[in-house]
């Protein structure tokens, strides 16, 4: 249906970085991390934007409207809340799956989905007691580290599945990451404008 | 006399139980012995100070021919002094494979030195700097020797990767004693001056590196890094930026999520080229918004052409019920007066 209006554009840009090998041992190793990154800049600004563009638009429709279908007409705050959680995941989730399983965070997000539907089936309780010791690890434990390794570590839990990653790894996540994020707010305030631009045209229509 | 010392110092190079003491010595010497022999030359030749000084000028004829004329000059070289400089052309240009084996053969290793310090000095011209003090190269020549020899010796796999990566590095900085040397299985590290050259500090060096060229990379990436200097600094917006663009997701997630009803209605007007544009424009003004005003930055956006935006074709998908439609209406009107402003 939407598909149909956006050409399936294969990136060649994709293509040629997953023929880049992992271990590269000669001189090419600095072209192939200069490339790496110079594509993850390119890779999200290039057709497949539209592409995404499309998937979120179908999957966050459904999603909203079975959501809607079955809560009651109450709790109007928390429906609204509820779904822009449902869209902002199914939009993260969108975007990993558009990143083809090259990137840590990707694969993290398309993993945490099934991690979740798996905790929700367990008890509450042993969530929280989890929670409790690893607390009371950390103020154990609390050595000053030097002040870039701390903003690493902060940089690593806001990067999603980066938490024990070493520093350049986590340096070439964070740049694909940040690439990715800037895609999905364009295509998302995109969508949102459009959808703003149409809405007053149908509410008039409407009533 | 050369010859003599040179024959006896450098099967002691061959081996490589020789220890540090003892190459340095060697190196001391060849050193010495070098000094001796330039200064012999550059005083029977003007034009190897015009080599000398030389700088500036990417002309490779001109290389040559002024290699030529060395040529002349270095007399007490012999026959074999000319095979030395036979391809500088090529050296320069390509791998220098001179230096990938072991065995230096003690007629040529004043050769090796020389050849190697005229094409330093050739990639130092190409390079289009000034070149460096005799001693100053001699002494980068040193530890080339020393850092080839420890190569050759140690472990090819992980060294080779390192110093793969060091000296690519190395090679991209414009910084003094830095060039490029390249080599089909592995590549040497380029120690500069005043610096160590032992496994680990290069192994350091490597690492660091490569960290600071991946820092580059996001500084690019991120706007407003470049105001800030030192990693700390930078990692401080981008950490700030990435919780931004976190934020921005979230604040459009719930703008959808009140607009999504409007979805199925307006999802046939989307066309590729409204979009394409929507994102050109959006691309533009992007950069200079995001550093400001994070949270709102649809509404700074003034320059959307939605006149573009055909409306009248709609085709409603599957018919909402009609209580699920008044129901996101009013949401939408209610949520509507905050999100607007």
């Amino acid at each position: 249906m939407v598909e149909s209006l956006f050409p399936s554009i294969e990136n060649t840009g994709e293509s040629s970085r997953r023929k880049k090998p992992r271990i590269s041992e000669t001189a090419e190793a600095e072209i192939e991390a200069r490339r790496v990154n110079e594509e993850s800049l390119k890779r999200w600004k290039t057709n497949r934007v539209q592409q995404i563009y499309a998937c979120k638009l179908v999957e966050a429709l459904r999603r909203v409207r079975q959501r809607s279908s079955t809560t009651s007409n109450n709790e109007t705050d928390k429906l609204v809340s509820g779904a822009a959680r449902e869209i902002r995941d199914t939009a993260d989730r969108v975007l990993a799956a558009s990143a083809r399983g090259t990137t840590r965070w990707s694969r993290a997000i398309l993993a945490s989905r099934v991690r979740a539907k798996l905790k929700k089936h367990r008890k509450a309780k042993k969530s929280t007691g989890n929670c409790k010791s690893r607390k009371g690890l950390t103020e154990t434990n609390r050595i000053k580290l030097p002040a870039v390794e701390r903003k690493l570590k902060i940089l690593g839990r806001l990067v999603p599945g980066c938490r024990k990653v070493s520093v350049p790894n986590l340096l070439d996540e964070a740049t694909d990451y940040i690439a990715a994020l800037e895609m999905q707010v364009q295509a998302m305030e995109a969508l949102a404008e459009l959808l703003t631009a149409a809405a007053p045209r149908t509410t008039l229509t409407g009533t | 006399m050369l010859e003599g010392l040179v024959s006896q110092e450098s099967l002691s190079l061959n081996s490589m139980d020789m220890s540090v003491l003892e190459r340095l010595k060697w190196v001391q010497q060849q050193q010495q012995q070098l000094q001796q022999v330039v200064s012999q030359s550059s005083n029977n030749s003007p034009e190897l100070l015009q080599i000398l000084q030389f700088h500036g000028s990417n002309n490779d004829e001109l290389l040559q021919s002024s290699f030529s004329q060395f040529q002349m000059f270095g007399s007490g070289f012999g026959p074999n002094y000319n095979m030395g400089f036979g391809p500088p052309h090529e050296a320069m240009d390509e791998c220098i494979s001179r230096t990938s084996s072991c065995h230096m053969e003690p007629v040529d290793t004043i050769e090796v030195l020389l050849k190697t310090g005229e094409e330093n000095r050739a990639i130092a011209l190409k390079n289009k700097r000034k070149p460096e003090v005799k001693t100053r190269e001699e002494e980068k020549i040193e530890k080339k020797i020393k850092v080839e020899a420890e190569t050759e010796s140690s472990i090819k796999g992980k060294s080779n990767m390192r110093n793969t990566e060091a000296s690519s590095d190395t090679s991209k900085e414009t910084s003094k004693g830095a060039s490029e040397i390249q080599k089909l299985d592995y590549i040497h590290v380029r120690a500069r001056r005043g610096q160590a050259t032992d496994r680990h500090s290069l192994a350091e060096r490597a690492r660091r590196e490569k960290i600071s060229k991946k820092m580059k990379y996001l500084q690019d990436i991120v706007p407003g890094c470049n105001k800030v200097t030192g990693k700390a600094g930078m990692l401080d917006e981008i950490i700030n930026y990435v919780q931004c663009l976190q934020r921005q997701v979230e604040f459009l997630s719930m703008k959808l999520a009140v607009l999504n009803p409007e979805l199925e209605l307006a999802v046939e007007d989307v066309s590729v080229k409204q979009f394409q544009a929507y994102f050109t424009n959006v691309a533009a003004s992007k950069q200079s918004i995001m550093v400001d005003v994070p949270l709102f930055p649809l509404d700074q956006q003034g320059s959307l052409d939605l006149s573009a935006i055909n409306p009248n074709q709609t085709t409603s998908i599957e018919a909402p019920s009609t209580s699920w439609e008044t129901q996101s209406q009013s949401l939408y009107n209610t949520s509507s007066l905050g999100f607007q402003y």
